[in-house]
């Protein structure tokens, strides 16, 4: 039995860890974009229209990743 | 000085969001249609309930964020309204991933559905959505302090 098979030996479907890789990098993603809103905001109030559809703009993007990462979940399995 | 009724904080965002739905929705149709066409065409009947299937999931979740954001808007004149807004927008993001994560498991097994066409199809529409929203924001007009209420001119008689 060589080392590979001993030790790193990966049962099961790898195309699981890609779901965790998906849902980390959005999360990652619209922390930043929120809470440098609520900095933003805290700074001046005023802005907060404006801000707030950067926001919108910049969540939507990140998610746009995210769907199509756990969607691929479709296509790679097997 | 105490009878003056406190302005309305309501954010200037709010017709940018609303338009963008609406073109979302526009938009989302026509996607609809081609991309029916096209799983019909190369899946037969799977494709065709696929890519309805893809694209209807695609344009709503990624609706959701704005629709989410308006509904947040609606308590802006609350003294908590920042809690509410983030909570609200960021409770309906995990609500929203949550669903969709449930509903790409559910819908994997079932054999009704041809899982390229579907895959394509959210992908088709959730690039669509992103390419309504630049093009909104893009077109858009905001005002640069929304509440702001200039001091009036002062009368001397």
């Amino acid at each position: 039995m060589d080392a590979t098979t001993v030790l790193a030996e990966i049962n099961g479907n790898i195309a699981t860890v890609g779901y965790g890789l998906a849902a980390i990098g959005p999360a990652i993603g619209v922390g930043i974009v929120v809470g440098k809103t609520i900095e933003g905001v805290a700074r001046q109030p005023e802005l907060a229209g404006r801000l707030q559809v950067l926001m919108w703009i910049g969540i939507a993007f990140t998610e746009a990743l995210a769907f199509i990462g756990i969607a691929t979940y479709f296509i790679f399995t097997n | 000085m105490n009878d003056v009724a406190p302005a309305d904080r309501t954010p200037t965002s709010n017709p940018v969001l609303r338009r963008a739905l609406t073109w979302g929705g526009l938009l989302a149709a026509v996607i609809l249609v081609v991309s029916s066409v096209l799983g019909l065409v190369f899946a037969g009947v799977p494709g065709l309930v696929s890519a309805l299937i893809g694209t209807v999931m695609a344009v709503v979740f990624m609706g959701i964020t704005s629709a989410s954001i308006l509904l947040a808007n609606r308590y802006a004149n609350s003294d908590l309204f920042v809690g509410i807004f983030f909570g609200v927008v960021l409770g309906g993001w995990i609500v929203k991933f949550i669903v969709f994560i449930v509903l790409v498991v559910v819908l994997r097994g079932v054999d009704w559905l041809d899982p390229t066409v579907l895959f394509l199809s959210i992908v088709a529409g959730v690039l669509a959505s992103l390419v309504v929203d630049v093009l909104v924001v893009a077109k858009s007009r905001l005002p640069y302090a929304s509440d702001v209420e200039l001091p009036k001119a002062p009368t001397e008689d």
